[in-house]
């Protein structure tokens, strides 16, 4: 059976934010929040330093929003150095992805991927005290999920780089990029 | 665990990509602009939604790729707007386009004249600049005029100064149109590729549909990445595949892998429509690659003979073709490995269903044609396969769609339905198998050493004689009597599994007629197996009318009935009604079209809204083949192309009726 949640090096980063050794106990809300992302419970947009999700639990819809702080000037510096480097030794990548030997580049550069959860910023429109909540946590699982799918999105969370954005389809024209006043020249 | 057939994402068409899946299936925009015009979901026309601005409207052009055609649109009188400019009016269709709705522009379907790029483009270089047309119109006139001698930099001027009217033309989703540089490159190989099937005189009448795949081809060498057509059974793949290989007249040779069991179908049929192409089929024991080849030399070879064949991976090819490229789909497979080894300017498979179970049977096929594309096979997992099958990921199916799109040209018959016939016949040819060999040519030499005698006693002899060489082109173990049909002892049986397995995981059903209830129940036997369906029912003349009733209502009305049913296609002639059925098979031969259209048309009613495809199997060299091409040329003795074809033979003499019956394989390799 293949791995559910993590199965990239990537996507892990993030799950270990959620399932975190530190902590002093099994999180008793994870399950809940796994089968909430599971489901497609979560439906999570994510950009750099901002993660927004819509979560659909018990009959009710939560809005969720997760800020995440950049790296520093000093630390995106250095991580664009060493993305560059994997990109140039990695020509034959495959569309969204990153190899895996830049995570564990970026880690023994002592730069984290993923933000750990008491840096981030987390909200979520539910009433329940204990935070995270498991809106919130589902959220994190199903961000997770996306970047095992687009590892590319793991570096985007933090860092504004056209080394990993994807690129815009030279062959087509969005239909808001086209300007009706001169649409018959 | 819940194992489907088909990938889990496929839509109910098992169409994954273009469409792809039940995950949108709630997104209108989804649909491709073309199957706006599938006469199965007739829509109203949205012309009145988007009105243009308030003076008359002028003629607008947008190249449309896909139609190979040049779609005119604007004025409320098209057709006459079109011909007053002396513009040739085409045939009417619809398509999606942009227009600006207030101060956005939208998707919307608009009414339009398709008009064929090769009536077109002379017309359009023809058009005065005065002529009251509007810009984009006057833009397409200028790319007809530099097609043949514009440089790179004046196609570059042209695309920078194209309004969005004359790149209209939609993506799929319905989010955004061509961009200029985009649909120029496609014009102008789409332009190339017709002026090269002019030149090398391929002998077919292609459609609007098969330019563009011809185009779309002809480009994946240039790209230098190969491609995928995974054209749905039917719309005539090995022909568009032909005229890539019939326009490249390379100094290497091309080479077209296929099953065992077509690859004396895939010569005649590059006889039949590039003669002048030097065709070299390649396998058997006594098999061998020449030193040098002629220009363009097409050899032509089987999976098997790919496996283990030092020759053929020595080789430098231009163009390879993987017929039936779910031959490829496991990756570990030998001839797997081997169509990935293969030193090729370009590798194209050919497949009519590109996801049959599982994604990875498409990781496989890629990793043939566009290596590197999908990434790893571990990664392709973890990104794709894992999402997509086990949690229906709808981003990553997205995202997998848009990675592979560009290299995979599919179309559905109900995509091009307007540009197809309701009957479409085609003729496949079987290989015979060695022990089909033997058993023809001792059945021949037995029955002429022996005499065929005279008078009434001659006709019963040459018409066993006939029975006898019919049963053994269909399976060896009918003509033997000895037990189940199995793979790999007829060519013509392989091929037929193949065909109705494609058919099958297309979600389509077909009907098969045979004369013979021995061959009916060897294939009632063997089929579900074989489809992974449950048994699949034969309809005879000894089952009782009850019955019978049963078969045909369960066919034409239950979900979960088998999709293939046999018939006897003497028990068929009258009062059934299985339009249910978008395939027909002839598995052996009537020799009385009469017979054979009755039965085909139990499938085909008035009021079909579908193209039928009616599929007919031919063991190449037998007399099924001598007859068949009397009966196509409708030269050779009248009687056997005109009457009853089995009394005409009988009537032969003993050296004519040997030169009929007698096996050529001469004829194949």
């Amino acid at each position: 059976m293949p791995v559910e949640f993590g199965a990239t090096p990537w996507g892990r980063a993030w799950v270990r934010t959620v399932e975190s050794t530190a902590a002093s106990g099994p999180n008793p809300l994870l399950p809940r929040a796994r089968s909430l992302a599971r489901n497609h419970a979560a439906t999570v947009t994510a950009s750099t330093g901002l993660v927004t999700a819509v979560v659909a639990a018990s009959g009710a819809e939560h809005a969720v929003r997760i800020e995440l702080p950049g790296w520093s000037a000093e630390t995106g510096a250095e991580a664009e150095r060493l993305i560059a480097g994997a990109l140039a030794a990695h020509r034959g990548q495959a569309t969204g992805d990153l190899p895996d030997s830049l995570e564990a580049d970026l880690r023994a550069a002592g730069i984290a991927v993923a933000v750990p959860v008491d840096e981030q910023v987390g909200t979520c429109g539910c009433r329940t005290r204990k935070r995270p909540c498991v809106h919130v946590l589902a959220t994190l699982y199903a961000l997770s999920m996306r970047v095992d799918e687009r590892p590319a999105l793991a570096v985007e969370l933090r860092v504004d780089s056209a080394a990993v954005a994807p690129r815009p389809d030279p062959d087509w024209v969005p239909l808001h990029d086209l300007d009706a006043a001169s649409f018959y020249g | 665990m819940i194992r489907s057939r088909k990938c889990p994402c496929a839509d109910d068409s098992g169409l994954w990509l273009a469409s792809s899946s039940v995950l949108f299936r709630n997104d209108r925009r989804r649909r491709g602009p073309h199957r706006r015009r599938t006469p199965t979901h007739p829509r109203r026309i949205t012309e009145e939604l988007v009105p243009l601005p308030g003076r008359t409207p002028r003629l607008q052009a947008t190249f449309v790729p896909a139609e190979n055609a040049i779609a005119w649109w604007g004025p409320d009188d098209l057709a006459g707007a079109v011909r007053a400019l002396g513009l040739p009016d085409g045939r009417p269709g619809t398509c999606g386009l942009a227009v600006p709705d207030g101060a956005t522009v939208v998707a919307a379907d608009r009414a339009v004249r398709f008009a064929d790029l090769a009536e077109a483009v002379p017309a359009l270089r023809g058009l005065d600049r005065r002529a009251g047309v509007g810009k984009s119109a006057l833009s397409w006139r200028d790319a007809a005029r530099l097609v043949d001698s514009g440089t790179d930099a004046s196609f570059a001027d042209l695309a920078a100064a194209m309004p969005p009217a004359a790149h209209a033309v939609l993506n799929p989703e319905r989010t955004a149109v061509a961009a200029p540089a985009s649909l120029l490159a496609q014009f102008r190989a789409a332009v190339g590729a017709g002026a090269a099937l002019a030149e090398v005189a391929v002998d077919a009448r292609l459609r609007p549909y098969q330019v563009h795949g011809v185009a779309w081809l002809s480009a994946r060498p240039e790209l230098g990445t190969g491609g995928v057509l995974a054209d749905e059974m039917g719309l005539g793949k090995t022909l568009q595949a032909i005229c890539l290989l019939a326009t490249r007249r390379t100094a290497t040779p091309h080479l077209v892998v296929c099953p065992t069991s077509l690859v004396g179908n895939w010569r005649r049929e590059l006889e039949r429509f590039s003669p002048a192409t030097p065709v070299l089929p390649y396998h058997g024991a006594r098999r061998e690659l020449p030193g040098e080849f002629a220009p363009g030399t097409v050899v032509i070879t089987s999976y098997p003979v790919l496996r283990g064949d030092g020759p053929l991976l020595g080789t430098r090819w231009d163009v390879v073709v993987l017929d039936e490229a779910q031959q490829i789909k496991n990756a570990e497979a030998q001839a797997s490995r081997a169509a990935a080894r293969l030193a090729a300017t370009v590798r194209i498979a050919m497949t009519g269903t590109p996801v049959e179970n599982r994604l990875d049977e498409l990781w496989s096929i890629f990793n043939v044609t566009n290596p590197g594309l999908l990434g790893t096979r571990g990664r392709f997992r973890q990104r794709f396969t894992t999402p997509i099958e086990q949690r229906r990921s709808a981003p990553a199916a997205a995202a997998l769609n848009a990675l592979v799109r560009p290299h995979m040209l599919r179309r559905t018959k109900s995509e091009v339905a307007a540009e197809l016939p309701p009957k479409q016949y085609t003729t496949t040819l079987c290989t015979l198998t060695d022990e089909q060999v033997r058993l023809y040519r001792a059945a021949v030499d037995d029955a002429f050493g022996r005499g065929l005698g005279a008078g009434i006693g001659r006709s019963g002899r040459v018409l066993a004689l006939l029975t006898a060489l019919k049963q053994i082109c269909n399976h060896p173990a009918q003509y033997l009597g000895d037990g189940r049909a199995e793979a790999g002892r007829s060519g013509k049986f392989d091929r037929a599994t193949e065909m109705l397995t494609e058919i099958v995981d297309d979600g389509d059903r077909a009907l098969v007629f045979t004369q013979y209830r021995a061959m009916g129940e060897l294939l009632s036997g063997s089929l579900g197996a074989a489809l992974g369906t449950a048994p699949v029912p034969f309809l005879h003349g000894g089952l009782s009318g009850d019955r019978r009733d049963e078969l045909v209502r369960a066919f034409q009305q239950d979900d979960d009935a088998p999709p293939v049913l046999l018939l006897s296609l003497r028990a068929a002639g009258f009062g059934l009604n299985l339009t249910r059925a978008a395939h027909v098979v002839h598995y052996d031969r009537w020799w009385n079209p009469a017979v054979e259209e009755q039965a085909t048309d139990r499938a085909h009613r008035i009021g079909q809204e579908r193209t039928l495809t009616v599929h007919t199997l031919v063991s190449g060299g037998t007399v099924e083949d001598h007859i068949a091409r009397m009966h196509d040329t409708k030269r050779g003795l009248a009687d056997i192309v005109s009457g009853d074809t089995e009394a005409a033979l009988a009537k032969l003499s003993d050296e004519d009726l040997h030169a009929v019956l007698d096996l050529d394989l001469g004829a194949l390799s």
